[in-house]
């Protein structure tokens, strides 16, 4: 099935130009309530007939002033609110937050905290793409792999259960390590559940990632060039589905990437269907990289000696990124001595990807907006902080 | 009630012209609405994310008669699922609004229920009751989607107390808020 | 030959007299302190054009007033009449070595090169009463978003933007919040 659009539908042949016929832009509001906004995101989009003229996202629907609560919260109190900012994976959050005040304090991780947040790491990823699968499917119009996607997260989130006890908002990775430990019983079930997940994956290419609707609908839709997306400071997925090879686990490795063996999903076009696929290719090397640092876990501390129960780190700044499932997530963390951080900034993947929405809605048809906006997979929570 | 039921068969075999059934109006329309409470789509933050999940397989909503409806005008109950921020508490007044009376709020989690985590924020509202009524709250943080559910319950057990005497609508909030001990039930 | 983080540093310092390396730079990063606002476009264009810095990462500024205050945050009533008002966590800064407190606002940009694996922060002072400096929009649209937020939230103002409203707060709240003398004024959702 050819999934080229036909050209008299181009953008351009659809912007009326007799000059005896009236015309006028239109003004759409989509939000802050909206089905598919995924959150409470406002759309203000300036339509002349079906071809969008002007995009303005506006956001703070959700803004909860995080950055100037974590001013009066100790250190622990803070990696709670960490959570929720991509509340869809909140293990990469704490995780962030943690490796910026332990490089702040001096702390050395153990090897088997490491190991364990390198595992609850990619397991959330594996579940935020899932979410986006689920909702980027409703978001297009096919209902059923949301099902499917949600029922395999839920094994995801017995596991976590399991560990911390928390489904969304774990608060697991702490100062210095982690907060609880795993038994065989625990890996075990891991383990089925990666054996589970393989042979799903492959059902969700022939359901949906290789279904000629939905190829059509993606594929030659929200084209981002590789200069547009270096320029604009995308992160993540939308990043690697542009062609550019920039993983943070891999050029700047933490907690012990560099010892396991995977690989980084890049997209050809930087279309809607290459950044979808980006996602589905990870999440089979999310399964990779959980089987080997189950296989080789260390045994020994959770958390690092000499961290004090109300730390104090020496003053100093620091910055702390990870790749987070939705891009760079960036931690700058200034300690005046004192028992709460002086300034903390969250380099938010979310809130700078959202803006490149303002370059390519501009010339489209309104009809495709929502396929864009799903592709950039934000979570507004990270986008208002 | 139950007595009228039990013996319903049989003294429905005797009656000419078919089977009837005998409750009072007030137990039938509440029957409707508790069944088919219809909620707008509307997750504000990470509580969304558990309200998801309880429409999804696991623990199908689907079975309460729960469906969620995206216009305000289709739903009749509106599940404030996340933080209110003060930007958004404009909309929300929009939302709750345009809805067809008889309406009902479930503030789901501890944002919706007291400003939660950010309980110091300057741009949180400390809680949905602050500008909407609100009928059930639910606790956590964020609650657990069998917690959602038996929200759900818990309203569908105040919708049984209803009355079609206290006026057509039949909605027993006041506007200031429900936790004025004044007034409704 | 592939770039280092010193010759970074050598050919910014070069480029900009009144540079220096900053004496706290953000921990394992080159950090260079800027001298005027002026440097700053020159510094962005030797970074963009010839070091192959296409990344902006961050921008964002610290505001090294003094401890924060407390009237910048709004609590409710404790409704509980049993529970008594929980403290204010202690919170005992000391300013250490290299760090004081001082009426200004620290700007940072985070530069990355994604080729080479580099990264490289630039700081700028400027004074708290009059924050002005000049926008990177042109030469990096991934400035935009960030810059409204710095304005927003810290009223810095960027002379030369095309955009420079408020991005995050609601449009009733006045004042910038992220400062610590930030006093919050109550508005009808407070109680």
């Amino acid at each position: 099935m050819n999934s080229e659009p036909r050209p008299e539908m181009a953008a351009e042949n659809l912007i009326v130009t007799n000059p005896a016929l009236q015309t006028d832009t239109m003004f759409v509001n989509m939000g802050p309530q909206h089905p598919s906004t995924h959150g409470v995101l406002r759309l203000g989009l300036t339509l002349s007939g079906e071809v969008i003229t002007k995009a303005v996202p506006d956001i703070g629907y959700l803004h909860r002033g995080t950055e100037k609560l974590m001013e009066t919260r100790t250190y622990n109190q803070c990696v709670v609110l960490t959570d929720r900012w991509d509340y869809c994976s909140a293990m990469p959050n704490n995780l962030a937050f943690c490796l910026a005040a332990e490089k702040l304090i001096g702390a050395k991780v153990p090897p088997r905290a490491e190991a364990l947040r390198v595992v609850m790491c990619e397991l959330n990823r594996i579940a935020s793409h899932l979410i986006f699968l689920g909702t980027y499917g409703i978001d297009i119009g096919a209902f059923t792999p949301f099902l499917y996607a949600f029922r395999e997260r839920e094994m995801i989130l017995d596991l976590y259960e399991m560990l911390c006890g928390a489904r969304l908002t774990y608060n697991y990775i702490r100062l210095g390590g982690v907060a609880a430990d795993i038994d065989a019983g625990w890996i075990a079930k891991c383990r089925e559940f990666l054996e589970f997940i393989k042979p799903r994956l492959d059902e969700y290419d022939t359901l949906l990632s290789f279904n000629p609707i939905f190829l059509v609908r993606t594929k030659a839709i929200g084209l981002i060039s590789k200069d547009s997306a270096v320029a604009w400071g995308l992160s993540g997925p939308n990043l690697r589905g542009s062609g550019v090879n920039y993983d943070v686990r891999k050029a700047e490795p933490y907690c012990g990437y560099e010892q396991y063996d995977f690989e980084v999903p890049l997209g050809r076009t930087g279309s809607c269907w290459d950044r979808y696929f980006c996602r589905v290719q990870e999440m089979r090397q999310s399964v990779r990289i959980i089987s080997a640092a189950l296989a080789k876990l260390p045994s020994g501390e959770l958390l690092a000696k000499g961290i004090a129960k109300i730390p104090k780190p020496p003053p100093g700044e620091a910055y702390a990124h990870v790749e987070a499932s939705r891009g760079d997530l960036g931690i700058y963390l200034v300690s005046d001595g004192g028992t709460a951080p002086y300034r903390l900034h969250v380099r938010a993947p979310c809130f700078v990807n959202l803006a490149v929405l303002q370059e390519i809605l501009v010339g489209k048809k309104v009809a495709d907006v929502i396929a864009v906006l799903g592709s950039l997979d934000i979570v507004l929570g990270e986008v208002d902080r | 009630m139950g007595i009228v039921l039990d013996k319903l068969p049989a003294v429905a075999q005797a009656v000419p012209g078919g089977q009837i059934v005998l409750t009072t109006t007030d137990y039938f329309i509440d029957l409707g609405r508790k069944y088919s409470l219809w909620p707008l789509t509307f997750g504000l933050a990470c509580c969304a994310i558990e309200m998801m999940a309880a429409y999804a397989s696991r623990f199908d909503f689907d079975r309460f008669g729960v469906i969620p409806r995206p216009s305000p005008r289709q739903a009749d109950l509106l599940l404030i699922a996340g933080t209110v921020t003060k930007k958004m508490a404009e909309p929300i007044l929009e939302i709750y609004h345009q809805m067809p009376e008889p309406r009902f709020v479930i503030a789901m989690g501890s944002c919706a229920n007291c400003g939660g985590p950010y309980y110091d924020s300057y741009s949180v509202v400390k809680g949905a009751d602050r500008i909407i009524p609100v009928d059930v709250y639910i606790a956590g943080c964020p609650p657990r989607p069998e917690a959602l559910i038996h929200g759900v319950i818990e309203l569908q057990k105040k919708i049984a107390r209803m009355k079609l005497a206290k006026g057509a609508a039949a909605t027993f909030q006041q506007e200031k808020g429900s936790r004025d001990p004044a007034g409704g039930i | 030959m592939p770039l280092t983080k010193e010759d970074v540093i050598a050919r910014l310092l070069a480029r900009l007299p009144k540079a220096e390396a900053a004496s706290v730079p953000v921990r394992d990063y080159p950090t260079v302190r800027l001298g005027a606002p002026e440097d700053l476009p020159a510094a962005a264009r030797l970074l963009k054009g010839e070091l192959g810095f296409e990344y902006l990462e961050m921008v964002t500024a610290v505001d090294w007033l003094g401890p924060v205050r407390q009237e910048g945050f709004v609590s409710s009533r404790n409704p509980h009449p049993f529970l008594a008002q929980a403290p204010a966590p202690p919170v005992t800064p000391v300013a250490g070595p290299g760090i004081s407190y001082h009426p200004i606002l620290d700007m940072l940009w985070s530069f990355g090169n994604l080729r080479e694996n580099l990264k490289v922060f630039l700081r700028l002072a400027v004074p708290r009463d009059r924050p002005e400096v000049p926008t990177l929009t042109g030469l990096f649209p991934a400035a935009d978003w960030q810059e409204r937020e710095a304005f927003d939230l810290l009223g810095i103002r960027f002379t030369g933007h095309p955009n420079l409203i408020k991005i995050l707060t609601p449009d009733f709240l006045t004042g910038h919040p992220l400062r610590k003398d930030y006093v919050h004024q109550k508005d009808p959702y407070d109680e």
